[in-house]
């Protein structure tokens, strides 16, 4: 008498918690999920073609506007990548550069998933503290390159200049302050049993499963795949720096969010590292000033803050790329939203779409 | 490779709100930190010394009339094509001088692009400078010519 029907609703793309332009077709059962559908494309600005249509300096400032939460990293895949198909070495130097400011944006990145997580989940105070140290970062590269956002900080065969004075004793003060805050937000939420209950097993996805969609990065850690770009195809000087790579069990939100967490402290462990070793010399390598790499193919892959990024691009031997194209994390991370919601309520929907750490710039290119 | 630790739980914990009371000390202690906000209309950030605004022109007391020598490399730099430099015979002496100088500020994504490529000596004829309030009511406002490039604009306040 009172069977149910399944209903079909429209969450987005508006919605304050897709962290984005996101529109997901949920079809339900009552409030339960029985099928999601994630509809992308809204934010698509045809960032790879204009990798095709802008020469290789110039393409690097659209790579800032994919992953607007972690340009930095979105610049340093590219550059390498030109740098494989001009076959240019980095010098030393411009290697450790690299490395402090891309583990930075991990910790800066970390931070804004954090609080947007917390935030969707209800815990409001978290996101104001997140922000806070994140400001710290963002001076940094404020003091560094000049922009906050959009850094374009890496150029073909090495770096754009050198840090300004004064700019690594500030880098070590963030990292002297950061464990105590992140102390802090252990003390707000790991224990915390509302956080518990909207996080334990919620979206959980093993790591076959996970394997299977391409998932990559902390969201397939947490199922306990140890795969990280850093350890398995070391690039710039990760390899002769000792850091740790948490991987959870579950693999429920609440795994991912502890591997992150402990993520942030190991980036901290890098960066000092990073500066310690911070060897002397050149920053630039020898790159002609009109960039024309032989004919040619490349793929090249690094870890970003949200997982594995790739670019893909093809020379003709001009001074555009013949084809251009990137791999985003973010994307291959989406597709496996359907499964990980099916059978929780609307609400873990928004918990699952936290926690898999999306930036719709970056999905939609 | 390392296993991440889950917390402890423990039925008592959860019976007097440990947790709970551990979140309302860290909020509480906040109440007596210094603040960190900005009201930004009426405190202005401190920049830092590269801070990138929008790009404009300037001389340089060594260099005889304008410093810019109306190479067009900054234009060719640009990623988003919104420079236009038209050149003239430099007057009294030899070279270029640029007749017009525009830039799109409207279009322009402060990257600074136009700065490393522009040859000039001892330093370069563009640069980034620390203007950042943009807006304007026109489209047309944002088109920049060599007068506002040199002068910038001059962001209008209100007051209630
Ligand atoms: S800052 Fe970038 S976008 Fe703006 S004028 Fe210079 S090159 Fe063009
Ligand atoms: S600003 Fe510099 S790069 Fe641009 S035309 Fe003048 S001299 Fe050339």
């Amino acid at each position: 008498m009172f069977g149910t029907t399944e209903m079909q609703i429209n969450m987005g793309p508006q919605h304050p918690s897709t962290h984005g332009v996101l529109r997901l077709e949920l079809k339900l059962d009552g409030e339960r999920i029985v099928d999601t559908r994630p509809v992308i494309g809204y934010l698509h600005r045809g960032c790879e073609k204009l990798g095709e249509d802008r020469t290789y300096a110039q393409a690097i400032v659209y790579t800032d506007r994919m992953d607007y939460c972690a340009a930095f990293a979105e610049n340093l895949v590219y550059a390498e990548a030109v740098e494989r198909l001009l076959g240019v070495e980095v010098p030393p130097r411009a290697q450790y550069m690299r490395v402090v400011l891309a583990e930075l944006q991990r910790i800066a990145s970390h931070l804004i998933w954090l609080g947007t997580h917390a935030m969707d989940i209800g815990a409001l105070t978290v996101f104001v503290y997140g922000m806070r140290e994140r400001e710290f970062i963002l001076d940094l590269f404020e003091s560094y390159c000049g922009a906050r956002l959009t850094y374009n900080a890496v150029r073909v065969g090495g770096m754009p200049e050198e840090f300004p004075e004064g700019w690594v004793e500030e880098a070590r003060r963030f990292c002297d302050v950061l464990p105590s805050r992140l102390d802090e937000y252990h003390q707000l939420l790991t224990a915390n049993r509302i956080w518990l209950a909207r996080t334990r097993g919620v979206g959980t996805i093993d790591g076959k499963t996970a394997l299977d969609w391409g998932m990559t990065g902390p969201c397939l850690r947490g199922s306990g795949v140890a795969y990280d770009v850093r350890k398995a195809i070391p690039y710039e000087a990760y390899a002769d720096l000792d850091f740790d790579v948490p991987i959870g069990e579950a693999g429920d939100t609440y795994d991912r969010y502890l591997c992150r967490m402990e993520e942030i402290r190991q980036s901290r462990r890098i960066v000092l590292q990073a500066l310690d070793k911070l060897p002397g010399g050149e920053i630039r390598g020898k790159v002609p000033r009109r960039i024309k790499p032989p004919k040619g193919e490349v793929y090249h892959v690094n870890e970003g803050p949200r997982g594995e990024l790739g670019v893909y691009l093809v020379s003709d031997g001009s001074e555009h790329a013949y084809r251009c194209r990137f791999r985003s994390p973010n994307f291959v991370n989406l597709q496996a939203l359907p499964d990980m919601v099916r059978g929780h309520l609307v609400a873990d929907v928004v918990a699952v779409i936290g926690t898999l750490d999306i930036v719709l710039g970056c999905v939609d290119r | 490779m390392s296993k991440i630790v889950r917390p402890e739980d423990s039925v008592l914990r959860r019976f007097l709100l440990l947790e709970l009371f551990a979140g309302l000390w860290v909020t509480l202690k906040h109440q007596f930190r210094p603040h960190v906000t900005q009201e930004y209309p009426r405190e202005r950030p401190e920049l830092r010394p590269r801070f990138r605004g929008v790009p404009r022109l300037r001389d340089h007391p060594g260099a005889e009339g304008p410093l810019c020598v109306a190479c067009n490399q900054c234009a060719l730099a640009c990623p988003d094509h919104c420079i236009t430099v038209v050149a003239e015979d430099r007057k009294g002496g030899k070279g270029k001088q640029p007749k017009s100088f525009h830039i799109d500020y409207e279009r322009c994504c402060h990257c600074g692009l136009c700065v490393d490529a522009c040859p000039t000596k001892p330093i370069t004829a563009i640069y980034m400078s620390h203007d950042y309030e943009m807006a304007q009511y026109a489209r047309d406002d944002f088109m920049t010519d060599l007068r506002g490039l040199y002068e910038g604009h001059v962001p209008r306040e209100y007051k209630r």
